[in-house]
């Protein structure tokens, strides 16, 4: 596990000078804006794994009320987020060059604004909470919750309205409309970026009991007091 | 010999807890009647904003349906959230917790915001069409996203407002947990408004409101207990 750990750095480097030096610009795109794809997409899959993963622990903190699944599904959610802000970040640099504003207001983008307050408003709602079971347990439900009604505003939503963000990666018909160099350094970027998740999930799960048994169990320092 | 009373179905024990909320609500009034005055307010500062002539035609039918539900969405909002909220502020939550089962106090306190959706919609959209010239089309159409809205709505807002009953900061709580898990109902609600004002049925923004509403209700039934017992 160790070896992986420490293989992912130059595995993560091959992939960014793939990125940079082995594909070839894509057409239809200005300059190297379509270079983006190779760090938003992962970044947008891995933010939607991480409240997967979330919703899963959830799930499992409700039927066996064990902390620790408690401890992953906030972990989650709090990387979850880190991954959003990234994917909102790398798509308005990509916003900026095609469309000539960082934001557009364009319904991708706002609803992935929205996910961000989704599960921002999870560690809020935390936060306000005192007692630790019952923390646990409304966070898991809110998690659970969210997560049934987070295809809506990732997946309905955006396609209810017309949007400039071009074709999704598995465009109408069902296809990946990639040459093999582009395809190949893509799929080792998701590979890479949900290894880097679970690695930091197992980190931030680890730091989370640490903060718990410090009694530091309020990481927004919101009062509990109305 | 005493005879056990009968035991009451789901559908009869919640009706019993929304007709609770409903004589509490008409005993005291307040809460009610300030939900329906910030609907009025909200009217009105929105028919000096505009008026019946301050918009270009080929984007009023736009505007005015998104309108009617921001005036809907922070009129609701500042009466559904207290479902739960209430019962903690009078003490009797916790007689609630123990006579009850989750599921069925979240059903009938579901129940009565709905019913009290439907009275906000029911005076502010003729208000606002009243107001504003607002030419419906098809009101059938309009009846049926206010209803397919208004259910949404209630269940969501009801299960969440069991969710920070018990937080501190509640009202804020409510606005932040609420406002982007309300958004996938609301933007189909407006695109099918248009349509309803244009005079035709959106069958696209309605079934996604029927899944929405669908996916909402069986969460929130399966979630509960969580929620709400303890």
């Amino acid at each position: 596990m160790k070896l992986l750990k420490l293989l992912l750095l130059p595995y993560m480097a091959a992939v960014i000078a793939g990125a940079f030096l082995w594909v070839e610009p894509a057409e239809g795109f200005i300059g190297e804006s379509s270079r983006i794809v190779f760090f938003h997409v992962p970044c947008a899959w891995t933010a939607a794994l991480a409240f997967v993963v979330a919703a899963a622990y959830s799930l499992a903190y409700l039927v066996r009320r064990n902390p620790r699944s408690d401890r992953i599904a906030e972990a989650a959610v709090r990387l979850g987020l880190l991954f959003a802000v990234l994917t909102i970040v790398t798509g308005s640099v990509f916003a900026k060059i095609m469309w000539g504003a960082y934001w557009n207001w364009d319904p991708r983008q706002s609803s992935y604004l929205l996910l961000i307050f989704l599960y921002a408003a999870y560690l809020f709602l935390r936060a306000a909470i005192d007692d630790p079971e019952r923390r646990a347990r409304i966070g898991a439900a809110y998690a659970l919750f969210a997560a049934v009604l987070m295809p809506f505003l990732v997946f309905v939503a955006p396609r209810v309205t017309e949007s400039l963000h071009p074709q999704t990666v598995i465009n109408t018909e069902g296809k990946i409309l990639m040459d093999t160099p582009t395809k190949t350094i893509f799929f080792a970027g998701l590979v890479g970026f949900t290894a880097l998740f679970l690695w930091l999930l197992e980190i931030e799960t680890r730091l989370g009991g640490i903060r718990r048994r410090g009694g530091a169990g309020r990481p927004l320092g919101i009062p509990a007091s109305n | 010999m005493t005879e056990s009373a009968p035991r009451l179905g789901f559908f009869a024990r919640a009706w019993t807890v929304c007709a609770k909320d409903a004589a509490q609500e008409l005993r005291r009034r307040v809460a009610a009647a300030s939900v329906f005055f910030f609907a009025a307010t909200s009217l009105a500062l929105v028919s000096f904003a505009i008026g019946p002539f301050g918009l270009p035609p080929d984007v009023r039918g736009r505007v005015d349906a998104s309108l009617v539900w921001i005036i809907l969405f922070f009129s609701a909002a500042t009466g559904l959230p207290r479902a739960f909220v209430r019962e903690e502020e009078t003490g009797t939550g916790l007689a609630l917790r123990k006579l009850v089962p989750g599921v069925v106090v979240l059903a009938g306190k579901a129940l009565f915001n709905f019913a009290l959706f439907l009275a906000i919609a029911a005076l502010s959209v003729p208000a606002f069409a009243l107001l504003l010239e607002w030419r419906i089309g098809s009101p059938a159409a309009l009846a049926a996203v206010v209803f397919l809205g208004g259910w949404g709505l209630a269940v969501v807002s009801t299960f969440l407002s069991a969710l920070v009953a018990r937080g501190g900061q509640r009202n804020v709580l409510f606005v932040v947990v609420s406002f982007p898990l309300l958004v996938p109902l609301l933007l189909p609600a407006i695109a099918a408004t248009i349509e309803a004002s244009e005079g035709s049925f959106a069958w696209t923004p309605l079934r996604v409101l029927v899944a929405y509403d669908g996916a909402a209700t069986s969460a929130a039934y399966l979630l509960a207990s969580a929620a709400w017992e303890d």
